[in-house]
């Protein structure tokens, strides 16, 4: 590439291991500054726990990470607070506070954080709403609107300080498609008119070609390749087809997609899939590799073994608690 | 490592972290005024709110103890003193810590869970992005008015309790009601009142600091919130047992102490 770009964040051999797991593994990426960097991976990874550890809200075991050449895992409690100002980020939820309201939740970063009068935050407050086309509802409280809603406020509170750095965690999933592309054109305005670095979690292919700068495709705790759109369309790397074409050989997958692998790693899972993993129905096994199922497929073998009982498959527990989903070796 | 040293290890920490957030929130109670939207709601919820279910609870135990204390008095042609015993009971034990019952029943469990829900759906994680410390933002306003409204409660629900007995008295057991409030006096004296305020304090300091450390540590979705409900609530009740305990021990050595016994 041309020169030696400025670096927003670098990522240097970074491991961490969570509840006996490992969860990073000597993980290294550098994202420059003013790009769009798109982070792909299967669910239950370790993606959101890489954005955690960008900010300082989890420390790696080992390995370096710095932002805008500040090394952050030795920093005490004081100068984390201050190095979090140059973020802004999207939680995969939206993140806000329950008893405030739209207005509220965007306000409060500056209520914080600034000396600003009262007016000069109606403003600022109004203009981040206007972004995200939600001025309208600016009285509503976040339990009265809907989860897109709930994430599009959370990136107008994310950009409430005009940070130079955005974390967005999977900032299309659960939304429609139109205002998916809303959210695309967003981030891509917001790279054009204030030059901000963004970095992107998600699983969504179509938003990752059309955001991203360059695309890191993040598998058993560290890269596996990084590279431009183009570069990762064609990829020879198998994972990486594997996880573009949702398992659809030839085909680069489409928003509404679903793919189910038992045993060797885990799809882009809807909540149906899920369910049919969950309730051990005998979908595929390691030995026989890939096999994939659509949506339907995946629900009708979850229906099989227990016809007689009827009954809902029984989701509860923790939601990242999805042992079955761990990756296991196959011979490729 | 063992069972018990699992089981110790953990409660150690967990007690380590509880207390760390509760010295923190104390640190943060420079902001009191900043929060004062936060700790009037707080206020409401916890003080407010709580007068009727309060208030009926300890009118019926002050009515039952002056019953069960009646039957027993009149063997010995004494139901004049109930007002008495039933002040002593009520002011120093029954009514600060019937209150923290109601208070970790009602204002304790949904505290864990209102801030457990926070934790789980990363509302807390985003606040410390923010470099918004929920030790201030959440925590503090919370026990802050807690501490005033648990007191505030205490003072109520006695008063009740004693009105309870009295109706009991003067019209099941036949006391008048000068001569209720007349031994009743005798009930209770500065110290006593000093103290039950000081075991509502600390009840209500402790309940608060449990459900907001119990609440921040939830994890595991809907049922981590639910069980982070129920673990508030055991272990508030267990802290204010013990802790009664301790501060009625140590009540009889200070009322030696004044009395020159000491
Ligand atoms: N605080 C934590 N303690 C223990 N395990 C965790 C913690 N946070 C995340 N994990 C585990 O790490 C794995 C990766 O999680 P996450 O980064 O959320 O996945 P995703 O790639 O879908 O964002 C999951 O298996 C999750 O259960
Ligand atoms: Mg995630």
């Amino acid at each position: 590439m041309s020169g030696s770009p400025k670096l927003a964040v670098q990522f240097e051999g970074v491991s961490k291991v969570l509840a006996g797991r490992q969860i990073l593994d000597k993980l290294s990426f550098d994202v420059r500054e003013g790009e769009t960097f798109v982070i792909i991976g299967y669910s239950g990874t370790g993606k959101s726990v890489t954005l955690r550890h960008m900010v300082g809200l989890m420390a790696p075991d080992e390995g370096s990470i710095r932002v805008e050449n500040e090394e952050i895992t030795t920093m005490s409690r004081r100068e984390l607070e201050i190095m979090r100002r140059k973020f802004g980020v999207l939680f995969q939820s939206g993140a806000l506070i329950a008893w405030l309201t739209l207005f509220e939740n965007v306000e409060l970063p500056l209520l914080e954080h600034t000396k600003m009068s009262r007016k000069k935050r109606a403003e600022i407050v109004q203009e981040k709403l206007e972004i995200v086309n939600l001025w309208q509802d600016r009285e509503k409280y976040p339990a009265e609107i809907s989860g897109g809603m709930k994430k599009r406020a959370g990136l107008a509170r994310a950009l409430a300080l005009d940070p130079g750095i955005v974390l967005y965690d999977e900032p299309t999933s659960g939304l429609d498609p139109v205002i998916a592309n809303e959210i695309d054109k967003l981030i891509n305005r917001l790279k054009r008119e204030h030059h901000m670095t963004q970095i992107v979690v998600t699983h969504d292919m179509d938003s990752a070609f059309e955001i991203g700068d360059r695309i890191g495709m993040f598998y058993k705790g560290s890269m596996i390749q990084i590279g431009t759109p183009e570069e990762i369309q064609s990829s020879t790397i198998p994972e990486v087809q594997h996880f573009i074409t949702g398992g659809r050989e030839g085909a680069i997958s489409r928003r509404a997609n679903t793919a189910v692998i038992r045993g060797v790693a885990p799809g882009m899972l809807s909540q149906r899939s899920l369910e049919a993993i969950e309730s051990e129905a005998p979908v595929a096994t390691a030995e026989q590799g890939y096999v994939l199922l659509s949506e339907e497929e995946a629900a009708a073998a979850a229906l099989q073994p227990q016809e007689e009982t009827e009954g809902p498959v029984d989701t509860a527990g923790p939601r990242n608690a999805t042992p079955s989903l761990e990756p296991e070796e196959t011979d490729a | 490592m063992s069972w018990t040293d699992n089981v110790i290890t953990r409660a150690l920490k967990g007690a380590g972290f509880t207390l760390v957030l509760l010295l923190e929130a104390i640190g943060h109670s420079t902001q009191i005024w900043r929060r004062r939207r936060a700790i009037f709601t707080q206020m409401h919820v916890i003080g407010t709110q709580s007068i009727p279910i309060a208030s009926f609870f300890m009118l019926l135990i002050g009515m039952v103890f002056a019953l069960q204390v009646g039957i027993e008095f009149a063997r010995f042609g004494q139901t004049n003193l109930v007002g008495l015993v039933l002040v002593a009971a009520m002011v120093r034990e029954l009514g600060p810590w019937m209150v923290g019952f109601v208070l970790i029943a009602r204002v304790g469990s949904s505290m864990a869970a209102e801030i457990g829900t926070m934790q789980v759906a990363e509302e807390i994680d985003a606040l410390e992005v923010m470099s918004i410390n929920p030790a201030s933002f959440v925590v503090m306003p919370r026990i802050v008015a807690l501490s005033i409204m648990g007191p505030v409660l205490t003072v109520i629900g006695t008063l009740v309790g004693i009105v309870g007995g009295g109706i009991v008295s003067n019209l099941q057991l036949g006391v008048t009601w000068s001569d209720y409030l007349r031994f009743a006096e005798d009930g209770a004296e500065a110290l006593d009142i000093y103290w039950g305020l000081l075991k509502s304090f600390v009840f209500s300091i402790v309940s608060g600091s449990v459900a907001c450390a119990i609440g921040m540590k939830t994890s595991g979705g809907a049922v981590g919130v639910g069980r982070a409900s129920r673990n508030t609530v055991v272990l508030s009740l267990t802290l204010v047992v013990f802790f009664n305990y301790l501060l009625t021990s140590f009540y009889r050595i200070v009322k030696m102490f004044v009395s020159g016994v000491l």
